[in-house]
Parts: structure tokens; C-alpha cells; sequence
């Protein structure tokens, strides 16, 4: 066999890929041909230097936070996280199908983003725990955004999105790094869904959509006209997205 | 429906790839929070749907919606994305890789004295693809056939993709390498 030939079969014998007599015959041609040799080496080096590179550890909360949102999604009562119980969404069922979406905010800051993320989540799952879902419970959006009135700085856009499946359930006041904030409630089939909106830095330009995930939720996340949203659920991305389209005004991004 | 059983027996199963998991996830993603973020999810996702796992190889299944999780990011990424050039790395692949290991002279070869960063520098700049069945094959040691079935692509594409891999990051090492005697010079 010819040179050329020999080095095709380098990969799939430094691969453990070759049939024995194959392995024979190239080892033979390798012991006795220099050029084939090095061109062989080459590759093996590169082979071992990234093996030597190796493994990184995985951080420890990450083994921690599975560990515990498998507990959640498993309906087991080791944490206080059973809030789709209070919701009567589930039942003890296997799988938590409440839905959470946020439209919160969002901080330029990439390194404070994992806490904002952090509070939102908690901040989400309070709210069920106590059974304080909305302030002002009602499907129209006349009733919802006249109630913020007076009390945010800013007034929030309300729309009932009922015909395209997410209808208003009702608005809430909460608080995220000690700021008030608006939390608009949606539905979607079996799933709820907090809407947070929060005046932003009016200076700053506007930011599209930004996926992140966070504790088995997605979130999306974008700034818009002064305000900043967060969008947080363990829906699937794509039904996530056609409401963060519908809430931005956008039409949905096409799959 | 899922019980304590149900979850004692996925943490036992799936638990212990949590590394290969979060490994992987970083060569694909290049960022520690997405990789951390991208498991978690993975994992939820896997629970789910444990009962569609009927025994066998449950590393390979666990990478597999490790990785589907990981592409869903880089497509919402992507779409989101004004610059695009996660979309511009995924297609220089194919004219980075007109270059082929067959066509290096041996007076090309690297020295082996690049360091682990440079090698890993070298290495974020190939598409994501060819990341992924590099990492299967170098870092877990995955067969072709293995790593045909975790990355849901034919035997010949993963044999293919990786000497491309294999070629390109020989390329910019040798670059590399040529400069740095340039600058010697
Ligand atoms: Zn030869």
C-alpha cells in the first residue's frame, strides 16, 4: 500500500478504529517509513495534548441544585417548593406543569444577572406559596392597568391575550432588589405565568430578546421603550418565545 | 407518574455524568454559566422523560439531551443575536477545512511544546460540530458508533467531522506555530 494510503487510516487507528490485519500492516509500514512516521506522530501529539487537558470539575451547587429540582419536579415535600400543589395545577403529579414566565429586568451588568435571576425565581415561588398570586384578580385589561396607578412610576401596558391562548389572570405589586415592580398574570393552558416589569435605565438602548435558564425554568429577557422585561418558564423555548413576541409587540420569531 | 423510586433510581443512573455533562456542555457553549444553566435544564428534561430510557448506554443518553439542550440555546442565541456570529462559526467550517491532514508536509508538524490554552484556544474556534465529536472522542473516549448515536448523525458524518476537526486544529496550531518562530526570527 501506498503512503497516501497508509495516511488515511491514521485517525482510525489512533481511534482504535482498525481491524487487526489493517493495524498490522500500517504498524509494519510506520516502522519502516520516516516520513509516514512523523505525519503520524503529529497526530498522535495533538490526540494527547488534548486528552491532557482533561476534565474540568462541574461546580458544586450545580450537583446540589439538580439534586433539589429533582426533588421539586418529583413532587416529593424535602423542600418547601411544592407550590403547584397550593396551586391545584398537578396534584402530585409527576411533573410540575405550572408554568412561570416572568418579563422582568434586566441588568446590564452580566455578573449581576445571575442574582437577579436568582431573585426572580424566588420571588416567583413565593408568590405561590402563599397563595398571593394576584392583587387585583380579573381578565380585563381596564380593571388591571388602572390598579397600578399610583403605585409604580410608570404605568405598565396591559393587554389580554386571550385569543391568542395566554389570557390575563390579573397583576400583582412586587419587589425585586427592593424595587417595586409590575407583576402581570397570564395563563397558558394548564400553566401561569408572572409577567414582571420594571423601569429600566431610560439612557440605555434597547436590548433583544435573551434566553437564559435558570433552576429547570427558562427565561427571556429583553428592555424595551425604558422598560425592562424578564421572561422566566419551564415551558418549552419556543412556546416562551411566541409570547415574548406577543408581549414585545413583535410577531412571534418563525421556527 | 413519578415517585421517590423513580427519582432514587434516575440519581443513581444519571447523577454520575454530571461532569461529562457540564464538560460538554462548555466545549459547546464556551461560557461556565450557560454550561451550568444548560445541565440543569438537561436534567429536568431527562427526568421527564425517563421512562424513555429502556437500559443500556445511560452516559450516551444523558449527553444526548445534554447536547439537544445545549443547540436549542445556540439556536434561541442566534436568532436573538444582531451580530450572528455564532452562525458564521457553525459555516467557516467548510472553508476553513479545504485543508486536509493528508496534504501537510511533515516539516509542518507543531512543536509539542504548545501549551494546554493555546491548544484549547485553538480548538473554541472550530464549529460547534466539530467541538462536539471531538470532545465525545478525545475527552470520553466514545467509539464512532457512539458517538453516532449521541449526536443523532450517520457513522461517516462523525468519521468525517472529526478529521476535519482534527485537520483544521492542526492548521491553527501550525499557523500559530509559524508566527511564533516569525517572531523568534
Ligand atoms: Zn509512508
Amino acid at each position: 500500500m501506498s503512503c497516501e494510503e497508509m495516511q488515511h487510516k491514521f485517525e482510525a487507528y489512533l481511534d482504535g478504529e482498525l481491524t487487526l490485519s489493517d493495524q498490522r500492516s500500517l504498524e509494519e509500514h510506520l516502522a519502516g517509513c520516516n516520513r509516514c512516521n512523523t505525519m503520524y506522530n503529529s497526530l498522535r501529539t495533538l490526540s494527547v495534548s488534548i486528552k491532557n487537558i482533561g476534565y474540568t470539575h462541574a461546580p458544586a451547587s450545580l450537583r446540589r441544585n439538580i439534586k433539589r429540582g429533582l426533588k421539586e419536579i418529583s413532587g416529593e415535600h424535602a423542600d418547601a417548593f411544592h407550590w403547584y400543589h397550593l396551586l391545584g395545577v398537578g396534584g402530585g403529579s409527576a411533573i410540575a406543569t405550572a408554568v412561570v414566565v416572568w418579563l422582568v429586568m434586566i441588568s446590564t451588568l452580566p455578573s449581576a444577572q445571575t442574582s437577579v435571576t436568582d431573585e426572580l425565581v424566588a420571588a416567583h415561588v413565593r408568590s405561590m406559596m402563599v397563595s398571593h398570586l394576584t392583587d387585583v384578580a380579573s381578565s380585563d385589561q381596564h380593571t388591571v392597568k388602572p390598579w397600578f396607578n399610583g403605585k409604580l412610576d410608570f404605568a405598565p401596558s396591559v393587554r389580554d391575550l386571550r385569543d391568542r391562548g395566554y389570557p390575563l389572570v390579573g397583576g400583582r405589586l412586587d419587589y425585586v432588589h427592593q424595587q417595586p415592580v409590575a407583576a402581570l398574570i397570564y395563563q397558558h393552558r394548564a400553566h401561569v405565568i408572572n409577567v414582571f416589569i420594571r423601569r429600566g435605565d431610560t439612557v440605555a438602548q434597547a436590548l433583544p430578546p435573551r434566553a437564559t435558564h435558570q433552576l429547570g425554568y427558562n427565561l427571556i429577557r429583553w428592555r424595551d421603550a425604558g422598560l425592562d422585561y424578564a421572561l422566566v418558564s419551564d415551558l418549552n423555548e419556543k412556546d416562551l418565545q411566541e409570547l415574548a413576541g406577543l408581549l414585545a409587540g413583535q410577531p412571534a420569531p418563525k421556527s | 407518574m413519578a415517585n421517590k423510586k423513580d427519582r432514587q433510581r434516575f440519581e443513581r443512573l444519571m447523577l454520575v455524568h454530571h461532569d461529562a455533562a457540564y464538560n460538554l456542555a462548555l466545549w459547546l457553549l464556551r461560557d461556565a454559566a450557560d454550561a451550568e444553566d444548560i445541565v440543569q435544564t438537561a436534567y429536568m428534561k431527562a427526568f421527564d422523560h425517563f421512562s424513555s430510557f429502556h437500559g443500556g448506554n445511560s452516559a450516551g443518553w444523558m449527553l444526548t439531551i445534554v447536547r439537544n439542550t445545549a443547540y436549542n440555546l445556540l439556536q434561541t442565541k442566534k436568532r436573538n443575536s444582531n451580530l450572528v456570529n455564532f452562525d458564521e462559526a457553525l459555516h467557516s467550517g467548510d472553508e476553513l477545512c479545504q485543508f486536509s491532514f493528508g496534504s501537510m508536509n511533515p516539516e509542518d508538524t507543531y512543536s509539542a511544546m504548545m501549551t494546554g490554552a493555546q491548544i484549547m484556544d485553538a480548538i473554541e474556534r472550530l464549529p460547534v460540530e466539530f467541538r462536539e465529536v471531538f470532545f465525545l472522542r478525545e475527552i470520553e473516549g466514545y467509539s464512532y458508533q457512539e458517538i453516532a448515536e449521541t449526536t443523532q448523525v450517520p457513522k461517516g458524518t462523525v468519521m468525517s467531522r472529526l478529521s476535519r476537526a482534527r485537520a483544521q486544529l492542526q492548521k491553527l496550531l501550525v499557523e500559530k506555530n509559524r508566527r511564533k518562530q516569525a517572531n523568534v526570527l
